[in-house]
């Protein structure tokens, strides 16, 4: 008989090493996976973002343009005119978002199938909302504003302030991860099928030839349709809250 | 304490099994939300990508708390504190 | 790790990657690609000042040939007016003098007329008073009745009085 086909391995990021300072920084598959990601992502601005003319834009430029035009006008029509100064972050959070889990398509381990990734998007959302009530109600109204509209409903503003960040970030990385669960699932699912049907055959019995082909389809879906859908909901809720929050100010 | 641990990954899995039942809330409100989108296409189809957009983000919001059991699904499969 | 874990380093590497990747795109997109919008349309902008100054310009200039064509119309009609005056005058004055010489050599020829009638008169006269003597010798000579010597005397009378 053939040696049993390993359980499925899902687990989380591993640590590639780690410098013994303040209590030990661990450079995690996230981490290195991230700095790749801003790698392309710097490569690419950079060959985007060259040789621009007024007149006679090549193709290159019309697309760069209509990306361009489209981000900053969804910015304009949810957060208004006076944060326009948000487009570097938003696109930011998108490219590196949307790069992010795309690189699960490569293999890599998507920097979003981590849970600290997205409480880190989240959290940035979560202290400029903070920050930007603070500085247009001032810090008592920021604090009357938990006991709205009744005093006793303090707790639960506090949880619902609180749950949109987290609700942000276990979204995002739920989909993802699921993502990766899901694959790793059916690659060990191909495997048994694939030694059942032809594991009797001495040497070409001990290759997995399912496994070829047929998690690319799914991963279509589940790695390039929730990565794009994902990336978007991010920024989109990003703008929203914040945009939300800075609004006050200018009515 | 073998027996312990064999307990509880058990009612782990159950769990997370249980867990995946708050899928149902999102599949019905994702599906709700998809026929009125289809309504809205067929009454407007001029507005076809507003409306596709808007369902998406509202599916996607709406989905959370599916995501939510999910991830404590795998929480209790692969990365379960009890134990 | 474990598949679902907080690590704050991760994290923070988080933050500082957006951090980095927001300059980058800054830098390298998006201000880039702004500033080229806003230089595109700054030239559509100047191209249409520039399209709607030359018309105004050609406007111009067409009421200004207008005007200019009108005043040479005048020009010349007021040159062909003054030629056509000034022919007439000269015209009326050629006809003038014509007539004032035509009446002036009538004048002439009547005088002569005139004169000339003169001349015969008295030479009527002097023929008359010839042919008179003549008639009365002639009388004198021959016998003549009463009745011929009144007709005679009646007929130079009547012929002298015509003369007259």
């Amino acid at each position: 008989m053939n040696a049993p086909i390993p359980a499925p391995q899902v687990s989380g990021p591993q640590i590639f090493f780690t410098i013994p300072i303040l209590g030990g920084i661990h450079i995690t598959e996230t981490i290195v996976n991230g700095w790749l990601v801003v790698a392309i992502i710097s490569l690419v601005c950079f060959f985007l973002g060259r040789n621009l003319s007024t007149r006679n834009p090549s193709r290159r430029q019309i697309a760069v343009e209509k990306l361009v035009s489209m981000l900053s006008n969804l910015l304009q029509e949810t957060m208004g005119k006076n944060n326009m100064f948000f487009l570097p972050y938003i696109g930011a959070l998108f490219a590196y978002s949307m790069l992010s889990s795309l690189l699960g398509l490569t293999g890599l381990r998507a920097p979003t199938g981590d849970l600290n990734t997205t409480i880190g998007f989240a959290l940035i959302a979560f202290f400029l909302i903070q920050f930007f009530n603070i500085k247009n109600k001032g810090f008592f109204g920021w604090l009357k504003g938990f006991s709205e509209p009744v005093f006793f409903l303090t707790p639960l503003n506090i949880i619902s302030e609180i749950a949109n960040p987290i609700s942000m970030a276990f979204r995002h990385f739920g989909n993802i991860a699921s993502g990766i669960v899901i694959t790793s699932l059916i690659y060990y699912a191909l495997a048994s099928v694939s030694r059942l049907l032809i594991g009797w055959i001495p040497v070409i019995g001990s290759i997995p030839i399912l496994q070829v082909g047929i998690p690319a389809f799914l991963s279509i879906y589940f790695d390039v349709f929730t990565s794009f859908l994902q990336a978007y909901i991010i920024s989109m809720l990003t703008m929203v809250y914040v945009g939300g929050a800075n609004e006050a100010q200018s009515e | 304490m073998e027996m312990t641990e064999a307990i509880v990954r058990a009612a782990s899995a159950v769990g997370a099994g249980l867990a995946m039942i708050a899928g149902i809330g999102p599949g019905i409100g994702q599906g709700y939300a998809a026929g009125k989108a289809a309504e809205a296409v067929g009454r407007q189809p001029e507005a076809k990508g507003d409306i596709t957009s808007t369902m998406l983000f509202g599916c996607a919001v709406a989905e959370s708390t599916g995501i939510y059991g999910l991830v404590v699904a795998m929480i209790l499969l692969f990365a379960n504190p009890l134990i | 790790m474990e598949f679902v874990s907080i690590d704050t380093w991760t994290i923070i590497f988080t933050w500082i990657n957006l951090i980095i990747l927001m300059f980058v795109m800054k830098k390298l997109l998006f201000k880039p690609v702004m500033k080229m919008l806003a230089e595109r349309e700054n030239e559509v902008g100047s191209m249409y000042e520039k399209a709607e100054s030359a018309q105004q310009n050609a406007e111009k200039l067409e009421g200004e040939y207008t005007q200019k064509l009108s005043e040479a119309k005048e020009e010349a009609a007021r040159i062909m007016k003054d030629a056509t005056d000034a022919a007439n005058k000269k015209g009326e004055q050629i006809v003038f003098e014509a007539q004032q010489k035509a009446s002036a050599s009538i004048l002439k020829a009547q005088k002569e007329i005139e004169r000339e009638k003169l001349n015969a008169v008295s030479e009527i006269k002097k023929d008359i008073a010839s042919i008179a003597v003549s008639v009365a010798e002639k009388v004198i000579e021959k016998d003549i009745n009463e009745k011929d010597y009144e007709r005679l005397v009646e007929e130079f009378i009547e012929s002298s009085g015509e003369e007259k």
